[in-house]
């Protein structure tokens, strides 16, 4: 928590970096086992970042934009690229610069620096946007009244939340999609798609009457709109939520269940896959470059149509790891290749998909994954639309203020980089615009082959991790060359919530170091945050995309590698080995990480996997360690909250324990805080002290639940109740029922035969020295 | 049982059995007298003051009491007669055998000259009606035959004036008929009119009940009523409807052969030949009326039915009411050789559930609980009255396929002395021609479905700004209220343009909520339940609805319309229950699932390959929706379509679906929102409110020797024994061809049996069983004696429209003629023998044949100059149209109307019917023609002003506006014409659909054209049509 709280490890620029100094040749970084990688957090907000209301200069040769690392030349008005040595003249409008009147850009504190792109909105009509973002609800309606009730006031919460220019689609599913016509006046209507059928964008744009721009005329009197759609036709669809809130409200009043039969013993025939293609098609309409999310609502696995994760048979379960591990998923394949191609297709509308599943059993969050990566969406997984992970984490996508996610529409990222750097590719929400170029890698990771990526949505928090490869040819040969630094430019355009298009430059520059040399320097580069969270990335992507991938062999190889090259130790003597500060918690992330339900996935199904390497992927370090490494805080009488170890040793009857594992918070009272708790201390004002003790964790909890998007789950319980499972199955175990003799009165033992941490570091240490 | 108990008298145990009426509701016919008569007002909802005019026909049979068979109770022991022996009457065939034709026409020529081409008065070769004798007959004993309606014939009293006691008299009828069927008695052959009357009450009285029937005494029951009718009843005519019709059929051909003079003494000088006939002699159809009480069997024989055009009551002693089936030859040849000689058809035309007459006594309705009826194990027939019991009642022998059967145990009972069963008075399965079975669970593949409505209304831009839009929505909310009541009526509506537009019509919902299915390749429903939803749920979502839907697509400016895929969509919504699906379809379907081209437009244009295939237009354009129709009525989806249009809609194409799932057409081109709705509501109402029935298989047996050749008609066929009918009601006819497969046993009756099978708008299932069984004969000339011409012509105007869009028209025109011919020629060779060369001698039966097949030649659906649409919609038309109303299709009745107030107080409503030749139409007149489906008022050049302004409310011709509305004005010439309007839509079921046509004008030229028997650009006048066959059979001759 406090650390969270302090410290700001990104600094203005919001990148991490797992090696801060490069060694100077590719065999020399791939000796360092862990990648070149950066994380970045592309449109991250800082009280520091100047905001320049002109368009920036860009690098005639290689469109680097001016930055603070740029050579000038003020007598000649000459700018030097960092990245290319181009010279290049400052325009007319530069005329002024000098050393003392330096543009915003050229301070060198600015490392990152915000452009508005956009001239500002003529005075006449500063209040009118030129193109509000669409928000477009897909509905699933095959649920149960209870549900759906839920789900319904979730969204009309959400509708009043919304900006009051913002358009709004409705769209709800079930057997079949039905398109809601929210500007036809005179009655409810709505048109109805088939849910088995696949169909193409110019299908639903010819069926919904949009097919080029409005030839059909409407029917009706459609409600005028004074925006910049009215000639598209679709604003029959598509109406400013202050216009069409009231008739949402009846409409979702009158909205039931899905009324198609189910056969007993099935599961609901569900077309979410046509759903998302028609509500797609419908955003097709939409004029290029707009903003729009596609918010699905799903409470269960699509069983019609194109995108189905399963049969209707309920005798046959949804794929598990196993059933996919086997290839025994018949329809795994199919539905991930439907919604890769509806991705391609939101990308090329520059559209989002939001996914909020809730549902006891899959709903195929695992297939859908690519398309809310690719486009940047957000995505919550819940057990019920009634559960506060669901109904808090939507409400916050819609709130305004402090807690907005801030969510910004059209991104793009382009990286430029020194001479010899090379990009392999980008993990996290996004997509290879496939734009080619010097520093385009051989070899791919994640999104790559290229140098621009697409982020159709993207917010505050969003975070890419950038992997980098060195150049082959070796520049070894010239050592000691001028330039001992190297150069990175991240450039992000995006509209933001406003509509106003921004670019974010964030130049940063690392040292290159001789490694053959020196590797102390190295060591002092090396992020072990940042180094354990890429390689989880690293890990859960090997995992999905290559076969028979063992996840657990690979990072203890690379650990025992990494232990050999940076550890000191005598040949041969595991008692020897010491390794650097710098190193010394990343052999326990590593641990932690073999445990996680990242790499342990057969304790998750493939919807929570899915789920959380989303997360892990879009997270900041700070945030995707926790994912690994939980945090565990200890309140006790007499002393102030303080950082537990991981163990089941710090488990203790007159404790409470506040373990953050980021998708669950678990408040965790000792066995006698829960006795004292159960016989009502705390309510007598002799025992305010144990009150504010039993407050303490909870109001902490909160603290972390009200950062967090998704909401996390939080979980209260005791000691020796069932729902402690959900502490111990993240601690050390150290004490388990093959040990239990010698543990402290009032703690735990595990049921486990896992390895603890201390095996775990004995067999590390004999690897990694031997020889 | 009491076996002393005469049969055919109520058996004790009748009493108890009186409590079937009970258990025999039938929904259909419940209701029906009334709700006939409140369906008929209807059609003047929009002339509110002519309403207490607008019921006549109803009114005289719904007030005496309705036919309960409590009356039964009240014995006829009098009537103790041994007249219903099995097989008394044949004796007589042993009288000479006199091929009537020879004697009989010369006879004749004693009113004419022979040979010479002045015609007989017309009264001469009239088979009945207004014909003079008859009439002065009946005015002598118009009194005392009153009583005495039932039975007795002016016929029949001649020949059984020697026969003394009364009793033998209804043994008299079979008696003659045998004659007839043997061959010609010369005796009868003066018109046997003035002995009757002497024994009438006595006959009457003592007249035992037919054999066979339980119900005897409703024919008594009868009696007041027709007392009741004075109005209807000129005295004048009283004669008429007590006489037993087949009896004047029968006489009378043994007098009456028609004999017209040839035009020339020598063929071949045609030219002068017409000049020499007087067209005031020549055959035209006489209608009759008032209405005759017809007894299907009489005496253990059939009795030939009254024409079908006429007006007549049944009652049903055996044989089925001529409504539900009737056959082109009221005597089944025994060899298909003999009836190739004859050039007849042998067909039948099956109306299962045709109107009946007010007065007519509902059908039985027979529950035989959980085993179901009674059936042949072998061919699976009904047990039906023909159905021999042997062996003490334990065996019975099918009339259709001859094998013997055990009885059932708890269905077995004694035979009586006269060898039936000893119940079969009191069981309606055995005594009646037609009987509904409830259908037990077996005959169920699921539960009976409820009623389902669903209404599709066009709304592309078209639709809406002709108006065709409210007036559909109009309709339909106010047909709303008479859907069937109850839970089980379900109802749905969708709308369609370029995209289909359900509605979900939930209470639940504040408000309709509109729910498109923009796929309109590849159609599905947008909701597996709320789309069609309870009526009882629904109304006041439905009514706002339909409000609402003109002024929402008011401003709309879709062209297109889905036809196809709307269709198709709504049949996915009904697809689980099936019912009827109601489109209103305004303009060409041009997108979708089974789009057409304009290909009327295109032929046009293209006019050298069109000449050829001309036809060819008159086809469906392609498969889909054959494909599409056949899938509807798997799944007893019924489409009925109102197409309301101002152009080409390709109704070739679209009529494929309704033809193949029961439905119907309803074309109003071009369409008027000022005078049409009026009748699309009532269309829509008929359609709604007429007994009928869904998800029906029916099908027809016959005895061993026939078997039916073929169907035609509206339904489905999947297998070649059966046809599907997703939807069946009053008005649909089936044309069954039939043909030899074996030899018929002279003497012999064959037997043909339909059986339907349906689910009543209620929702119970039923097996509607129609039976008839016919004399089998070796004699042509019985053939001749005994067809039905009618049925005959009907046969030829159905399969020339299943012709004309195959063949060219050429082609389909000298087919018909052909057809006339060769029965003509076949008589003349083979009956006529002995007439000069020189005349042309038709049989009396078939003496307007002539005339009907001339009348169809120039018909619209065989003139080339017609729009496609126009002829599309004709044929068919034609494939469902019931006989009565297939003669006034082609030649319709002509009024003339400025003279309406002349007439009698006491005369028929009905003006006297003008011959269609334009030497009638006067140009002072103004004429109104009918023929069942549209009515032309006709103006000539110098009408009086003052007759203008009472009828029509302006003064001049030149003022007769070109959409007309009727109205009733205050006076009688307006009061009259209403209540003929009036008359002739309760009598063809149908609103009609006016025009006014005014000399000189192009709507006058259209008048013309129905003058079938003027020579035209269409064909030959009546006479040179007359020479042209004379002719004709001449050179076969030779």
């Amino acid at each position: 928590m406090s650390e969270m709280a302090n410290m700001d490890p990104e600094g203005i620029d919001a990148v991490r970096m797992t090696w801060n100094v490069w060694p100077r040749t590719k065999v020399e970084a791939s000796k360092c086992v862990i990648p070149l990688a950066a994380s970045i957090a592309p449109i991250r907000p800082h009280t520091d970042i100047p905001m320049l209301p002109y368009a920036p200069l860009r690098c005639k040769t290689c469109s680097a934009v001016l930055n603070a690392f740029a050579r000038v030349d003020f007598m000649a008005k000459i700018w030097i690229c960092p990245f290319c040595y181009q010279r290049n003249h400052f325009p007319p409008h530069y005329a002024m610069i000098s050393e003392t009147n330096l543009p915003g850009e050229l301070y060198p504190q600015y490392t990152t620096v915000q452009y508005a792109l956009q001239s500002f909105p003529d005075p006449n009509n500063s209040n009118a946007p030129q193109l509000p973002p669409v928000f477009v609800f897909v509905l699933d309606t095959c649920m149960i009244e209870e549900e759906l009730e839920f789900v319904k006031s979730a969204m009309k919460q959400a509708i009043g939340l919304l900006p009051e220019h913002a358009l709004v689609g409705f769209v709800s599913f079930g057997t079949q999609v039905q398109v809601h016509e929210l500007g036809f006046s005179d009655m409810s209507k709505v048109y109805v798609f088939r849910g088995s059928k696949e169909i193409s964008r110019e299908q639903v744009l010819e069926h919904l009457g949009l097919g080029s721009a409005g030839r059909r005329p409407t029917v009706g009197y459609p409600k005028v709109l004074h925006n910049g759609y009215a000639n598209t036709g679709v604003n029959r669809f598509l109406l400013p939520a202050s216009d069409c809130e009231y008739t949402l409200d009846t409409l979702l009043d009158e909205l039931q269940t899905d009324q198609w039969p189910v056969q007993a013993g099935h599961r609901a025939s569900r077309c979410t896959g046509v759903a998302l293609s028609v509500s797609a098609g419908l955003l097709a309409a939409c004029l290029p470059g707009t903003g729009a999310r596609i918010i699905a609502l799903v409470g269960g696995p699509c069983t019609e149509g194109p995108g189905t994760i399963v049969s209707k048979d309920l005798s046959e379960p949804v794929r598990s790891h196993k059933d996919l591990d086997k290839d025994a998923a018949p329809y795994f394949k199919k539905a991930v290749k439907f919604y890769d191609s509806l991705a391609k297709q939101l990308v090329s509308q520059g559209h989002v998909l939001d996914l909020f599943a809730s549902a006891l059993d899959q709903v195929g969050v695992a297939e859908m994954k690519v398309a809310v990566e690719r486009t940047g969406g957000l995505v919550v997984l819940a057990e019920s639309f009634g559960h506060s992970v669901f109904k808090d984490s939507f409400k916050r996508v819609f709130e305004d203020g402090e807690h907005s996610l801030g969510l910004c529409f059209n991104g793009m990222l382009e990286i430029n980089c020194s001479k010899d750097i090379k990009i392999q590719g980008v993990i996290g929400p996004c997509t290879s615009l496939e734009k080619k170029g010097p520093n385009v890698a051989d070899t791919v990771i994640g999104e790559g082959n290229t140098t621009a990526w697409k982020m159709c949505g993207l917010n505050k928090s969003t975070s890419l991790t950038v992997l980098f490869d060195l150049s082959s040819t070796e520049r070894s040969n010239v050592p000691g060359a001028a330039n001992s630094q190297f150069y990175l430019q991240f450039l992000t355009s995006y509209q933001d919530p406003e509509g106003k298009t921004m670019l974010r430059v964030t130049t940063v520059t690392r040292q290159w170091v001789d490694s053959t040399v020196s590797s102390e320097e190295l060591l002092r580069g090396f992020d072990q945050e940042t180094a354990a969270v890429v390689m989880a990335r690293i890990t859960s992507l090997k995992m999905e995309t290559e076969e028979g991938f063992d996840a657990t062999r690979w990072l203890d190889r690379n650990l025992i590698r990494l232990c050999s090259k940076f550890g000191d130790y005598r040949k041969d003597d595991p008692s020897s080995f010491t390794l650097n500060p710098c190193f010394s918690l990343f052999p326990q992330f590593m641990f932690n990480l073999r445990r996680s339900q990242f790499v342990q996935v057969f304790n998750n199904s493939p919807d929570e996997t899915a789920y959380f390497r989303m997360l892990l992927n879009r997270e900041n370090i700070t945030n995707a360690a926790v994912m690994i490494q939980p945090s565990l805080i200890s309140y006790s009488f007499n002393s102030l909250p303080q950082p537990a170890l991981l163990d089941v040793a710090s488990i203790s009857a007159d404790r409470i324990l506040l373990l953050d594992s980021y998708f669950s918070i678990v408040v965790f009272h000792g066995m006698t805080i829960a006795q004292w708790r159960n016989m009502g201390y705390q309510n007598q004002p002799e025992h305010q002290a144990f009150a504010e003790l039993l407050q303490a964790p909870q109001a902490d909890a909160q603290m972390i639940i009200q950062e967090r998007f998704p909401v996390p789950r939080l979980v209260v319980c005791d000691q020796h109740g069932s729902q402690a499972r959900f502490l111990l199955a993240k601690l050390n175990p150290s004490a388990t029922y093959n040990n239990s003799s010698d543990i402290a009165a009032g703690s735990d033992i595990i049921f486990t035969d896992d390895v603890s941490l201390q095996v775990f570091f004995e067999h590390l240490q004999r690897l990694a020295v031997q020889s | 049982m009491a076996a002393p108990v005469p049969p055919g008298a109520p058996r004790p145990g009748a009493n108890a059995r009186q409590q079937s009426p009970h258990p025999n509701f039938n929904p259909n016919f419940q209701t029906n007298p009334n709700s006939l008569a409140d369906n008929m007002q209807n059609m003047n909802l929009n002339r509110p003051h002519s309403m207490p005019n607008s019921g006549p026909r109803p009114s005289p049979f719904g007030q005496p009491p309705p036919f309960p068979q409590s009356s039964v109770t009240a014995g006829f022991p009098v009537a103790s007669p041994p007249m219903s022996r099995p097989g008394p009457p044949p004796g007589m065939v042993g009288r000479p055998a006199v091929i009537p034709a020879g004697p009989l026409q010369s006879t004749l020529p004693a009113n004419v000259p022979p040979g010479r081409p002045v015609g007989l008065p017309v009264s001469h070769p009239l088979p009945f009606g207004s014909r003079p004798p008859p009439a002065s007959l009946s005015s002598s004993t118009g009194g005392a035959v009153l009583p005495s309606s039932a039975f007795p014939s002016s016929g029949v009293s001649s020949a059984s004036a020697a026969p003394p006691p009364p009793a033998r008299a209804p043994a008299q009828a079979p008696t003659m008929r045998s004659v007839l069927g043997s061959s010609a008695v010369s005796s009868p052959q003066t018109p046997p009119l003035p002995s009757a009357s002497s024994p009438f009450p006595a006959m009457t009285q003592a007249r035992p009940p037919p054999p066979g029937s339980p119900y005897g005494p409703q024919t008594w029951s009868m009696q007041p009523q027709q007392g009741t009718q004075p109005p209807h009843i000129p005295g004048s005519t009283h004669a008429q409807p007590p006489r037993m019709f087949g009896m004047p059929q029968q006489a009378l051909p043994n007098q009456a052969m028609t004999n017209i003079p040839p035009a020339l003494g020598q063929p071949g000088a045609p030219m002068s030949g017409s000049s020499k006939i007087d067209p005031n002699q020549i055959p035209r159809p006489i209608p009759n009326a008032t209405p005759i009480v017809y007894e299907t069997r009489h005496g253990n024989s059939a009795n030939p039915p009254p024409p079908a055009t006429s007006d007549y009551i049944v009652r049903d002693t055996g044989n089925c009411s001529p409504r539900y089936m009737r056959c082109t030859i009221n005597q089944i040849p025994c060899t298909g050789d003999l009836l190739t000689t004859s050039a007849m058809q042998l067909a039948l035309l099956v109306q299962p559930m045709a109107l009946p007459h007010p007065s007519e006594d509902p059908i039985q309705v027979v529950d035989f609980g959980e085993s179901g009826p009674v059936r042949c194990s072998r061919c699976k027939g009904y047990i039906n009255p023909f159905m021999k019991f042997i062996d003490q009642g334990r065996k019975f022998i099918c009339n259709l396929c001859g094998f013997t059967d055990d009885t059932p145990r708890d269905y077995h009972c004694n035979l009586g002395p006269d060898g039936r069963r000893r119940d079969a008075d009191e069981r309606p399965e055995l005594c009646r021609g037609t009987v509904e079975f409830v259908a037990s669970k077996e005959y169920m593949v699921r539960d009976p479905m409820p009623a389902v409505y669903f209404f599709l209304i066009d709304v592309s831009m078209n639709a809406v700004q002709t108006g065709a839009t409210a007036a559909a929505c109009s309709a339909i909310n106010q047909v709303i209220s008479d859907l069937p009541e109850g839970t089980r009526t379900q109802v749905g509506i969708a709308t369609f343009d370029s995209t289909i537009h359900f509605y979900n019509l939930k209470r639940a919902l504040q408000q309709p909520l509109m729910l498109i299915v923009p796929d309109i390749q590849d159609v599905y429903t947008p909701l597996e339940t709320d789309v069609i939803v309870q009526l009882s749920e629904c109304r006041q979502h439905l009514e706002l609805l339909l409000e609402n839907i003109p002024t929402m697509f008011q401003t709309s400016t879709t062209a297109e319309s889905c036809f196809g895929a709307a269709i198709k969509a709504a049949f996915l919504a009904m697809k689980s229950i099936g019912g009827k699906l109601l489109v209103f379809q305004s303009v060409l379907p041009s997108v979708g699932i089974g789009a057409l081209s304009s290909r009327e437009a295109e032929g046009r244009t293209n006019i050298s390959a069109s000449e050829k295939e001309a036809h060819k237009l008159l086809q469906p354009a392609d498969k889909i929706l054959k494909t599409m129709a056949i899938e509807f009525a798997e799944y007893q989806v019924c489409v009925d379509v109102f197409v309301t249009t101002q152009t080409y809609v390709d109704i070739a194409s679209i009529s494929v679906i309704p033809r193949t799932t029961g439905g119907q057409v309803y074309y109003y081109y071009p369409f008027s929102a000022v005078s049409d709705p009026a009748k699309l509501y009532n269309d829509l109402r008929w359609n709604i409110t007429r007994p009928q029935g869904f998800e029906a298989v029916m099908r027809v047996r016959c005895s061993q020797g026939i078997q039916v050749q073929d169907y035609s008609g509206n339904f489905c066929k999947r297998i070649p024994t059966d046809v599907d009918l997703a939807g069946i009601d009053c008005d649909k006819c089936i044309l069954v061809t039939l043909k030899h497969d074996d030899k018929l046993q002279d003497g012999s009756e064959c037997g043909f049996q339909c059986a339907l099978l349906y689910t009543t708008v209620y929702g119970q299932r039923r097996i509607r069983v129609t039976n008839l069984s016919l004399p089998c004969t070796n004699m042509l000339s019985n053939l001749f004696r005994s067809a039905d011409l009618d049925t005959q012509f009907t046969c030829f105007l159905k399969q020339a429209a299943i012709e004309i869009p195959t063949c060219p028209l050429l082609q389909v025109r000298d087919h018909v003629t052909n057809l006339c011919i060769n029965i003509l020629l076949s008589y003349r060779k083979f009956c006529a023998t002995v007439s000069s060369t020189g005349q042309l001698i038709l049989p009396e039966a078939l003496k307007l044949l002539p005339l009907y097949t001339l009348a169809l030649i120039k018909s619209r659906g065989l003139r080339n100059d017609g729009r496609i649409d126009d002829r599309s919609f004709w044929f068919n038309y034609v494939s469902s149209l019931s006989t009565p109303l297939a003669i006034p299709l082609v030649y319709p009745r002509m009024f003339a109307i400025h003279n309406v107030d002349t007439k009698d107080g006491d005369e028929s409503v009905l003006p006297p019917t003008i011959p269609l030749s334009s030497e009638h139409v006067c140009d002072d007149g103004i004429y109104l023609l009918e023929n069942g489906e549209d009515a032309l008022i006709y103006f000539g050049s110098s009408v009086d002003s003052s007759i203008l302004q009472q009828l029509f409310g302006f003064t001049s011709v030149d003022e007769v506006p070109t959409q007309f509305v009727m109205q009733q004005f205050s006076n009688p010439l307006s009061k009259n014409f209403n209540d003929v309007v009036n008359v002739i839509r309760q009598q063809r079921c149908s609103y009609l659909r006016f025009a006014l046509c005014k000399k000189g004008d192009p709507s006058g030229m259209a008048f013309l054209s129905c003058m079938v028997e003027d020579k035209n650009a269409n064909g030959p006048s009546y006479v040179e049509f007359l020479v042209h066959i004379h002719r004709q059979i001449q050179m076969k001759m030779s």
